[in-house]
């Protein structure tokens, strides 16, 4: 086992959501933003002193980079989610992560982690050609486990994870696909990306570019073929991969379909220092139904950062740093809630702005200058796999106390559960994910249109 | 010899302790079952009503053997039926998980994590169809809600399903401040939330004799 680690100036597409100065920029430009009405913790002055806490669960930490770092971090923010062991051979690492989280036991190995009864759950932040190993074993172990996306390297490594967990309904998986458990972008998937809102969908547009090199510096040469893996093109996935795996989910999940083919291209344009993994990407999906998404990335050039912009037949949806922008055909059919939204100018477009999920109340009185929602998408995805993990154990624990251990009838009760889980990647939506990835890079690493069929994105 | 009414008193007494007791020996323990059970709460606030519902619900349901046989139920009052009527407080959801945590937390679900009902009394109410279904009781009972027991009467419905099953449902008005539940009062989005005292519960509860 070894750490996945970035440079700090280079955080890859985890940091997509992150941040909202452009956003802002597209504000004062007179955009359209569409934003979801914060979920508030109720206030204790009021009556009452309720502060509806949830339960706390245990969390391990496997591998302890950078981004598991920052997972630390944002833990800290969450009162129900105590580190309570790290594990990481390197010992510089597991020094960094325990700075961190002081009262968590350290250990060198992920076993011996498996092992500590105090962890509940585990997050699984190593490289992505590791997680094949640590998930199975975390889960035979009977910890909960979210797992980083894309969850593998290759198809077959994916289908062993989405199996392992299918074969676990009593312990909860969580994919690392972020925007999937994000209140913003779940709220807009919810109620404005639908044909009443945008029309007939036709195509969809994902960028994501950055200049960075990608390559990490390093003690020695050994540690730094282990810590430079997504330069090595035997087991990275590329930026298609290890980047394109959230915002390919996201157009897979808006459009509400799975792709049927994908073709690719990339090359080194920058940052020839031997490398073979192309530091600039494009890739066509195709859906059915004729509908088309394009992923494309570069980490050579910083132009535009990231969007998303979604195309129908009576408007475009334009997403941004958890921002989202409605531009309307001129012959698009009225909604019905524009009168509760501000129209604004967004250079020669004109257009409605109101916070989806926003209240009548709350929409009038919206200061269209406010920060983004101060909850990063990291902790909605972390919140929510520790409470669906308690839930799903205190359901687990309650239906057997009462009825016995009969397995059948307590899965058919645990499915009819599942409609109160927290918004959040399960096994099936991180292999859907990470399958179009792994082709997507395919397509590109080959130069070949690549085929699927639904077979191709089942356990 | 002459007949001491005092000890003819006495030993009837006895024959009819034993008559009892060998009764009381032939009853039938009916146990909760996971399909087909439901309970929801109700209540208002000065937003929208709202709904928390669970599907887990515990216990048993005591009463003579004829209860299974007798669809007139003539012979299967005595001796008189018992039931213990628990419900885990974190299986009742909204959908809403902040709602909950706040529900709990005024519930007082950590020190006190099933809602009970104890069975005093149980009585037919009104005629028995001929088919023995549904059958309509008064009862008479202890409910204990966050740890305070209040008396609870309640008209329950007892439908008798397929394979001897027993579904008992019930509908019961409550006030929160009854239990010592001051209502939540949260202010959520910048809005001030009032919740309403009063609460509906409704319950199905499906029982199955217990194979031995």
């Amino acid at each position: 086992m070894t750490t996945m680690n970035m440079d700090q100036s280079e955080l890859n597409r985890r940091d997509f959501l992150a941040g909202g100065s452009f956003a802002t920029v597209m504000m004062l430009m007179g955009g359209i933003p569409l934003r979801a009405a914060e979920e508030t913790k109720p206030d204790t002055a009021g009556g009452t002193n309720y502060k509806g806490e949830a339960t706390p669960v245990n969390v391990g930490i496997i591998g302890c980079g950078l981004w598991a770092r920052e997972i630390i971090r944002t833990l800290a923010l969450i009162p129900h989610g105590p580190v309570v062991a790290l594990a990481d051979p390197y010992p510089a690492y597991l020094r960094r992560a325990g700075d961190l989280a002081p009262n968590a036991q350290r250990y060198k190995t992920h076993t011996e982690l498996l092992a500590d009864p105090k962890v509940q759950a585990v997050i699984i932040a190593t490289p992505t050609h590791q997680h094949k190993d640590l998930v199975i074993e975390a889960l035979k172990a009977g910890k909960h486990v979210y797992c980083e996306a894309p969850l593998a390297h290759t198809v077959e490594d994916a289908r062993a994870i989405a199996r392992a967990a299918k074969e676990h309904p009593k312990l909860n998986f969580q994919a690392g696909l972020q925007a999937r458990a994000d209140l913003q972008i779940a709220n807009l998937h919810k109620w404005r990306i639908q044909p009443a809102v945008w029309g007939k969908p036709l195509t969809a547009r994902q960028q994501w570019n950055k200049k960075q090199s990608w390559r990490l510096a390093s003690p020695n040469p050994e540690r730094e073929a282990e810590i430079n893996w997504r330069l090595d093109k035997a087991v990275s996935t590329g930026l298609a991969g290890e980047i394109g795996v959230h915002q390919l989910d996201v157009t897979n999940w808006f459009f509400g379909s799975l792709p049927t083919a994908i073709t690719g291209f990339g090359s080194v344009l920058q940052w020839k220092d031997g490398r073979e993994v192309p530091d600039t990407v494009r890739v066509v999906c195709e859906y059915p139904g004729g509908l088309t998404g394009i992923f494309e990335s570069t980490i050579a050039n910083s132009f535009e950062g990231e969007l998303a912009i979604f195309l129908g037949s009576d408007g475009a949806i334009m997403l941004r740093e958890r921002k989202a922008w409605l531009f309307k055909e001129a012959d698009a059919p009225v909604l019905g809630w524009e009168v509760y939204s501000k129209r604004e100018e967004f250079y020669r477009e004109s257009g409605l702005t109101m916070g989806a999920g926003g209240t009548k109340q709350t929409t009038h009185t919206e200061d269209r200058f406010a920060p983004a929602d101060p909850k990063s998408p990291l902790q909605y995805s972390l919140d929510a796999f520790l409470i669906n993990s308690h839930n799903l154990e205190a359901g687990v624990k309650d239906f057997t106390e009462i009825y016995g251990d009969d397995e059948s009838q307590l899965l058919e009760y645990l499915k009819d559960q599942e409609k109160n889980r927290q918004p959040a990647a399960g096994w099936k939506e991180g292999l859907a994910a990470t399958v179009t990835a792994i082709k997507a890079n395919q397509a590109i690493v080959t130069g070949r249109r690549v085929e699927l069929s639904p077979s191709d994105f089942e356990a | 010899m002459k007949l001491n009414s005092h000890n003819w008193t006495l030993n009837l007494a006895a024959a009819l302790a034993l008559v009892w007791a060998a009764q009381g020996a032939d009853t039938v323990r009916y146990t909760a079952q996971p399909q087909g059970s439901k309970v929801t709460m109700d209540g208002t606030s000065t937003i929208h009503d709202w709904t928390v519902e669970g599907k887990i619900i515990g216990g048993f349901f005591e009463a003579a053997a004829a209860w299974e046989t007798d669809k007139s139920l003539k012979t299967a009052m005595t001796p008189p039926p018992k039931a213990e009527v628990t419900i885990p407080i974190r299986t009742l959801k909204s959908g809403k998980e902040r709602m909950d945590e706040i529900m709990q937390e005024a519930m007082k679900a950590k020190e006190n994590p099933l809602i009970r009902f104890k069975l005093a009394e149980m009585k037919i109410k009104g005629d028995v169809p001929a088919s023995g279904t549904p059958v309509k009781f008064d009862t008479k009972g202890e409910l204990t809600v966050s740890g305070v027991t209040k008396p609870c009467d309640m008209e329950v419905t007892m439908d008798r399903l397929e394979d001897g099953k027993l579904k008992f449902s019930a509908t019961k008005e409550l006030k929160m401040t009854d239990f010592g539940i001051a209502p939540p009062n949260p202010n959520i989005g910048g809005v001030g939330i009032k919740t309403g005292d009063e609460i509906i519960i409704k319950f199905e509860w499906v029982v199955a004799a217990k194979k031995s």
